[in-house]
């Protein structure tokens, strides 16, 4: 399980909140290559699930959560690792950080 | 004719989320960021920043030939920050 919560500073100063927007139907497409990614890579996973929140995120909420299952706990954490390192890298949503 | 879509920073700095854009089929990824600068030239400033999203697939700024469809989305893609 992956949980990615906003942080109250940014580069030294208070956070708000973040604001997530997303180009929808891209991100939902990269998200569905990532899953597919994974099941060749691991094929011993049972269960992948990844969600995303869009617009406002609170401090100490989280934003995105990756969970994965499998028989043997290391190839679902390394599954998880790949789908969030992916996900950062190839999914169409960006972040606004809001400061005090 | 394509839909350009505006993401992020790019859509504060041209103003909009999404318009119509009248442009030749065969065009280059760098000739279409030319047209759209034109028509938002305050995009200039992240020139060296967006990628393009061609009917959802990642494309540079660069020499590759685009072959449009009516109706296809470009979508301009700020650096992106999610997760």
């Amino acid at each position: 399980l992956c949980l990615g919560t906003t942080r109250n500073n940014f580069e030294g100063k208070k956070v708000i909140h973040l604001e997530y927007e997303a180009y929808t139907s891209m991100a939902e497409t990269e998200i569905k290559k990532i899953c597919r990614d994974v099941r060749q890579k691991w094929p011993s996973i049972k269960h992948i699930a990844v969600h995303h929140r869009l617009g406002v995120v609170p401090i100490t909420e989280a934003s995105v959560i990756i969970a994965v299952s499998s028989p043997h706990r290391a190839e679902s954490l390394e599954a998880v690792m790949y789908c969030i390192n992916t996900l950062k890298a190839s999914v169409p949503i960006w972040k606004k950080v809001c400061l005090e | 004719q394509v839909s350009v879509l505006y993401f992020a920073r790019s859509a504060e700095l041209a103003g909009l989320r999404c318009e119509s854009l009248w442009v030749p089929r065969r065009i280059t990824a760098r000739q279409l960021w030319e047209e759209i600068v034109r028509a938002h030239p305050r995009l200039a400033v992240i020139q060296d920043q967006v990628v393009f999203a061609v009917r959802q697939e990642y494309v540079l700024l660069g020499d590759q030939l685009l072959v449009l469809q009516p109706g296809d989305e470009v979508a301009v893609i700020p650096p992106i920050s999610g997760g």
